[in-house]
């Protein structure tokens, strides 16, 4: 503990910083004026963002708070992930708190803090560090999935998001536990070096430890058994939130789930490698065949975010590898498509309705062509059909299963991907195909969400079409990990 | 500049998409001369290729750049005789398909031609992709603005085809996806180059799963029995434009699937599958035709008879000669012309009349005499007389086919003449006899576009049925090149079979006699 450099902690700080000032904004702001809390947070993401970009070029790279927070390639390449995504979110907003009444400034904050929260969820290389940024994350979203409180429904997915999400900290706090326990230590490095000597019991321990790290991150991540909660939180929580929570929250532990098994855990890749196989293909079953019974939009996206995480872990069985690459790689096609998605649904929101069931979006192509053209290609992204990142990023994550030897993984989700593709396509069903009975005129889209919806399709089709850069840098970022 | 030609081909039909998309939503005129007009362009250009086009074997108008050289995907394009007659034929049928909508199509015209251009783009993208991601993209690319046509633009159940159509293209294609994934690691190699993954050798229990994989994705495509029951829901429902490039140019590109990638890639296993292909070709060629003989609908009978075409055409390629393959390539472009027009002739009976049951005409010689007179042209075409185009192509298949096996041949024949019996009986309710039905009293002859619809089609027909030779000539290289390669590859094979068989006589304790060259 000899150098404190804050340098690569700066884009954390930074997004912490915006969080306080939005909340003394609003709080200095006359009760007739509008704090510019949307105004502020962009700035503040964007500022951390080009933090990021200076400290990629090497300017404060490196380790902090004795080599437990890290600035390396992989921290980074998510900082920017999360920074863009936390920025599109930001954009997407106003107009869906206006429309539902929400409005107020903790929302930003909480925004804010939440991002912090998985900043450092991506950049933590000890134990303890990564279970508090977890929790920041954690008890920013479960605020703001109740932050509509005139709907009972947003109360309840608040109320069963903390408890489910309470519980797994349970379960990855006993966890690391058992890892210390173990090895001694709660740093990913030094766990790594002890676990190879250790004794046969100790490894039983640290298997056992091991499961419980899984548990806590299939909840965060939605996985199959661990993904009950999804759906009615999904669909309760205010729509900009969910958007989050699918696109955020996956980034955010998706990158923690892989610096833990990968820095931590290599000695045990043979025994965690099967067990996400198994939880890959379940996921993909259960997500897909249950977003085929769903009639309401959010829901239906919800368990198309269970299948996600199953398609992400199929690369898992991957690492390390090409898996790594091709699961980042996936986060952002998936990161944009999600917001995209669920953004467009909170933009056309006016008065406390928004678009959630079939019929609400039915005759959409003809009414409102622009936006039924940007669903249709977040749609396309998500059933994995070119020109779209989302077909780039299901090859490259197949590509990691197929590499790895696992043939059936594969199979198993190019075919639910066909089945994907009768859900997804049912909604272009509706939007095209069939005439708006007595959908109501719903809301012209708004400038600030406008330019976010444009950002998703931009970044979809954009990487659909000239992958390489990403690619590239995933693959830098990648070997970071090593 | 002729380095760039296939290039252009691709994005200009994007271009014009882009051109379309953004022209406000009431200056419908506008947008269908845009469209067409970029159309016409494109098919300029295609004839432009075609008259640089050298009759020899390789790869001309290539271009190789890397895209994602990280990963060994380049964007690799090019053409050969097996390509350049099918682009001409996606050039050539996507004019004729706006044209023929000119009026039909009345509801969100923007939308429409926009699907047509993407549509074309797709459609030359697969016939000019060297690289297997490349050509994966355009393949699936281009099931979403055919989706849209058969779904919006489509019939009384136009929902329902247009979902089913995708899964099962979809499903189909994904399988193909994986085989990729694996041939890319079996062969260890850095590449997705369709020409050097043609060159690094597969082992031969494992080429018969990849070859599997390719051929249903393709069967489902051509589509062969039993993998065609989404032919008949998809080509009823779609919009004529919709039918005739269905017919005209995506069934092609199973077989050109086939031919380019499945048969090079794996020539064992195609070896050894071929006599099922030839069975399946077979049935698909008695049952489409039986089928047909029965169908009230004449649209439906139009598509059924495709599965009945499109066996012969497989049945060429099964053959592995080069005279039955080069029937096949020539086929295809028959079907295309003579299906395609058939589609167009029945859609201009339903913009008319809004019912293609047969029943409900007949006598039409009489109040349509041009009609009549084309649409009987065109079913010649359909059923092979000489003097037309289809007689070539099934000649040569037939004829071809013979060293493969007589016996199918002479099933197959059976196809000729049924193929015969549905359209003539169609044509004789429809076109003779007396006006039965007063609604038919009144109906006007061929407009000036229907003609030039029609017209060339109809020529284009009688052309290539008494100068084949210009359009061989071209193909010939190119399949000569395949067969060759199939033929070393067999005797390779055997010659290893024979070595493995002579090395351990003891062991085999009375040996068998080594297999006769096979």
């Amino acid at each position: 503990m000899t150098s404190l450099d804050l340098r690569p902690l700066l884009p954390a700080l930074m997004v912490a910083i915006t969080g306080l000032v939005v909340l003394l904004a609003h709080a200095f702001t006359p009760k007739d004026r509008r704090a510019p809390s949307a105004g502020l947070s962009l700035t503040g993401l964007l500022a951390a963002s080009g933090a990021t970009l200076l400290i990629m070029q090497g300017n404060g790279r490196g380790a902090s708070v004795g080599g437990s927070y890290a600035a390396d390639d992989f921290a980074l390449f998510l900082h920017l992930v999360i920074l863009g995504l936390g920025a599109v979110l930001v954009l997407l907003s106003p107009s869906y708190l206006r429309a539902t009444r929400a409005d107020r400034g903790e929302y930003y904050a909480l925004l804010l803090f939440s991002i912090v929260g998985m900043l450092g969820l991506v950049s933590c290389r000890e134990l303890i560090s990564l279970f508090v940024a977890l929790e920041i994350m954690s008890v920013s979203l479960y605020a703001m999935a109740g932050l509509d409180r005139e709907r009972q429904e947003s109360q309840e997915s608040a109320l069963k998001y903390f408890i489910t999400g309470a519980f797994s900290s349970g379960f990855f706090l006993y966890g690391v536990a058992l890892l210390y326990g173990v090895s001694g230590s709660t740093s990913l490095g030094q766990i790594a070096l002890r676990l190879p000597g250790a004794s046969d019991s100790a490894q039983a321990l640290a298997l056992v430890g091991t499961a419980l790290l899984l548990v806590g991150f299939g909840f965060k991540v939605a996985s199959v058994p661990f993904h009950m909660w999804a759906p009615d939180v999904y669909q309760g929580a205010p729509t900009t939130v969910t958007a989050f929570m699918a696109a955020g929250v996956k980034a955010a532990a998706f990158g923690a789930f892989l610096r833990v098994l990968l820095s931590g855990l290599p000695s045990l890749a043979s025994h965690w490698q099967p067990a996400l196989a198994a939880l890959a293909l379940l996921t993909m079953i259960v997500g897909n065949l249950g977003a085929l019974a769903q009639s309401n939009l959010k829901r239906m996206l919800a368990y198309s975010s269970v299948a996600h995480a199953g398609y992400l872990m199929t690369a898992l069985t991957a690492s390390p590898g090409p898996g790594v690459e091709a699961i980042l790689f996936y986060l952002v096609a998936y990161g944009a498509v999600n917001l995209g998605a669920f953004g467009i649904l909170s933009s056309l929101a006016r008065d406390n309705r928004e678009p959630l069931s079939l019929g609400d979006v039915a005759g959409l192509g003809a009414r409102r062509p622009a936006v039924a053209a940007a669903l249709t290609v977040f749609l396309i992204s998500l059933t994995g059909v070119p020109v779209s990142a989302g077909f780039v990023g299901k090859f490259y994550l197949f590509r990691a299963a197929v590499d790895a030897g696992y043939l059936s993984l594969a199979l198993a989700g190019v075919l639910m991907s066909v089945v994907s593709a009768y859900y997804y396509l049912r909604v272009v069903v509706f939007m095209y195909m069939r005439e708006a009975e007595d959908a109501p005129a719903w809301a012209p889209v708004s400038l600030w969400a406008g330019a976010g919806l444009v950002v998703a399709v931009a970044a979809i089709l954009g990487l659909g079409v000239y992958p390489g850069p990403v690619l590239e840098a995933a693959r830098l970022a990648a070997q970071a990990l090593r | 500049m002729s380095q760039s030609i296939l290039s252009a081909l691709v994005l200009l039909p994007v271009l014009g998409a882009i051109f379309v998309a953004v022209t406000p939503r009431e200056n419908v005129r506008t947008q269908k001369l845009l469209a067409m007009g970029m159309s016409l362009v494109v098919f300029g250009l295609s004839l432009w290729m075609l008259s640089e086009f050298q009759p020899i074997s390789g790869m001309q108008f290539e271009v190789n750049r890397s895209w994602l050289p990280q990963y060994g995907i380049s964007y690799h394009i090019g053409v050969d005789g097996l390509s350049l007659w099918l682009i001409i034929l996606s050039t050539f049928l996507t004019p004729i398909s706006l044209l023929a909508s000119w009026n039909s199509i009345d509801q969100r015209v923007r939308e429409f031609n926009v699907f047509m251009l993407l549509l074309e783009a797709g459609m030359i993208g697969v016939f000019v992709s060297l690289d297997l991601f490349l050509f994966y993209i355009f393949w699936e690319a281009m099931l979403i603005p055919m989706y849209f046509l058969i779904g919006i633009w489509g019939h009384e159940r136009r929902i329902y085809a247009a979902v089913k159509f995708f899964l099962y293209t979809m499903a189909g294609s994904v399988l193909m996806l994986v085989a990729f994934l694996v041939l890319y690691k079996a062969t260890g190699s850095t590449t997705f180059d369709l020409a050097a993954l043609a060159r690094s050798p597969v082992p031969p229990a494992l080429q018969m799963w990849l070859f599997a994989a390719f051929a249903i994705a393709f069967a489902i495509k051509v589509p062969m029995f039993p993998f065609h029951t989404w032919l008949p829901d998809a080509h009823v429902e779609a919009p004529t434009a919709g039918s005739v490039i269905l017919a005209g140019v995506l069934l092609k590109m199973g077989g050109y699937g086939f031919l380019r990638l499945a048969i090079p890639l794996f020539p064992d296993a195609a070896l050894r599958f071929a006599p099922w292909i030839g069975v399946l070709a077979v049935i698909g060629i008695i049952y489409g035709a039986l089928v047909s003989l029965v169908q009230p609908d004449m649209k439906k009978l139009v598509a059924y008879s495709s599965v009945s075409h499109l066996g012969f055409v497989m049945l060429g390629i099964a053959s592995f000669t080069t005279t039955g393959v080069v029937g096949a390539v020539y086929q295809m472009l028959n079907h295309g012309i003579s299906t395609g027009a058939l589609f167009l002739c029945v859609g201009m009976l339903y913009d008319r009349r809004h019912t293609r049951l047969i029943s409900e005409f007949g006598g039409l010689k009489i109040v349509m005499p041009w009609f009549s007179a084309l649409f009987l042209g065109i079913c010649l075409s359909s059923m092979a007389v000489p003097g037309f185009n289809g007689f070539v192509g099934e000649f040569l298949i037939l004829v071809g086919s013979w060293s493969f096996s007589w016996r199918l041949v002479a099933l197959a024949s059976l196809g000729v003449i049924l193929a015969a019996a549905y359209l003539l009986w169609m044509v004789q309710r429809v076109l003779y006899g007396e006006v039965t039905n007063e609604k038919n009293r009144s109906l006007p002859d061929l407009s000036l576009r229907e003609w030039v619809v029609l017209g060339p089609l109809l020529a284009l027909a009688l052309f290539m049925g008494v100068a084949s030779p210009l359009f061989t000539r071209s193909i010939e290289p190119s399949v000569n090149a395949l067969v060759l390669k199939v033929e070393s590859q067999q005797r390779a094979t055997a010659a290893a079979a024979a070595r493995a068989a002579e090395a351990k006589p003891a062991a085999a304790a009375p040996s068998q006699p080594v297999e006769e060259g096979k």
